[in-house]
């Protein structure tokens, strides 16, 4: 192609016509902080771990427990905790090793999947959360029905009338979907912004390869 | 880091630096994003560069440390037409081997490398660095016989950009 080798000549010739910077200006831009997409997703993803981290560990349920008098359960949930905590141990584990994987030096291919693997980390473990919220849920609606004594009269009004039930069930259904909805949204449009072209690139290079 | 590695990273980066002009001209269009992704890249260099090692040439880790960087890191901050930076981009006139019809074609093959897209641009900027297959797959992390076909694909688009209707 004959452009093409005119373009490279055009393109090797060192002809100076970029503005120089200087060894001052480069000694500046060492210390300046860097806006790479890196940065802004480990910041998300420490900010992830940490609110749900702290949501875990923030909801006490020995004190309701104690409340409606039913604390035989409260063994059941300091198993149910530990097995939490030592679960959020790995995912943090797992999440830094990931994260100092990601360099520079990769292939480019390498380097993006090492980013997306960072990020299916943190996924994952909001998912574990979430799952966790819905069985939290499930389980704390189950005592709830059962042992407080303060369901009684809901309890009664199913027993006369079926509408009673449909309406308690589908009240939880929406207020969980929409839960869900909402975080699925914020979600999308967070890492949206900041992978799209990444994810771009992945998949030609993918294609590439294929 | 000691002020060694400092004053090493600083000299090597600045006689070397018109690998990274070259990349943000690609990148990027305008002034300040080529200034921005310029930056980037020069922070990105620097945090790798404890390990550099010194078995290739500077310039040679540095073309994978900014290719990554302006593929991959960099967030673009607004995309506007192509086309601005290079019409500014004259030649002067009492160069003696000025060819008005060269620097035409030159233009519109400008024009045309502009329109690839991220990773098009980067098998094109090492092959208009005289990099070798080799070199260029192992870069992107792709078969070597696949950077070849993509290349060959590249110059067909390239072919297509400048004379649309095949004449």
């Amino acid at each position: 192609m004959k452009e093409l080798d005119l373009l490279k000549k055009d393109w090797q010739k060192d002809d100076h016509s970029f503005e120089q910077v200087s060894e001052i200006e480069i000694y500046k831009m060492i210390h300046k902080k860097s806006s790479s997409i890196v940065k802004w997703i480990l910041i998300i993803s420490i900010l992830e771990v940490l609110l749900w981290t702290c949501l875990s560990v923030c909801f006490d349920s020995d004190e309701y427990l104690e409340k409606i008098q039913h604390s035989e359960f409260i063994p059941y949930f300091e198993v149910l905790n530990y097995a939490n905590y030592a679960v959020i141990l790995v995912f943090i584990y797992l999440f830094y090793k990931n994260y100092i994987l990601i360099s520079t030096t990769a292939s480019t291919k390498q380097l993006m999947k090492d980013i997306l693997k960072t990020r299916k980390t943190v996924q994952y473990y909001v998912w574990y959360n979430l799952a966790m919220l819905v069985f939290s849920l499930i389980i704390g609606f189950i005592i709830a029905f059962v042992y407080n004594p303060e369901m009684e009269v809901l309890k009664e009004k199913i027993a006369e009338n079926n509408k009673v039930m449909a309406i308690t069930i589908g009240i939880l259904l929406l207020i969980s979907l929409l839960l869900f909805g909402l975080l699925w949204l914020f979600y999308r449009l967070l890492y949206g912004i900041l992978l799209r072209r990444l994810y771009v690139n992945y998949k030609e290079l993918k294609k590439i390869d294929l | 880091m000691s002020e060694n590695l400092e004053q090493s990273f600083v000299k090597q980066l600045q006689e070397n630096q018109n690998i990274i002009h070259k990349i943000c001209r690609l990148y990027t269009n305008g002034d300040d994003a080529h200034k921005d992704l310029f930056q980037e890249i020069t922070i990105q260099l620097w945090k790798a560069f404890p390990k550099f090692r010194g078995d290739s040439k500077f310039s040679t880790w540095a073309y994978r440390v900014a290719l990554n960087t302006a593929i991959t890191l960099y967030r673009k901050t607004k995309r506007s037409i192509y086309t601005i930076e290079f019409e500014g981009r004259q030649h002067f006139l009492n160069d003696v081997e000025y060819d008005y019809e060269e620097e035409e074609q030159l233009k519109l093959m400008y024009k045309a490398v502009y329109q690839l897209n991220d990773i098009e641009k980067a098998l094109i900027f090492m092959y208009l660095e005289d990099k070798d297959y080799h070199e260029i797959a192992e870069t992107l992390g792709i078969s070597e016989v696949n950077a070849r076909v993509k290349m060959n694909r590249i110059k067909g688009k390239l072919k297509k950009i400048l004379n649309p209707l095949g004449i």
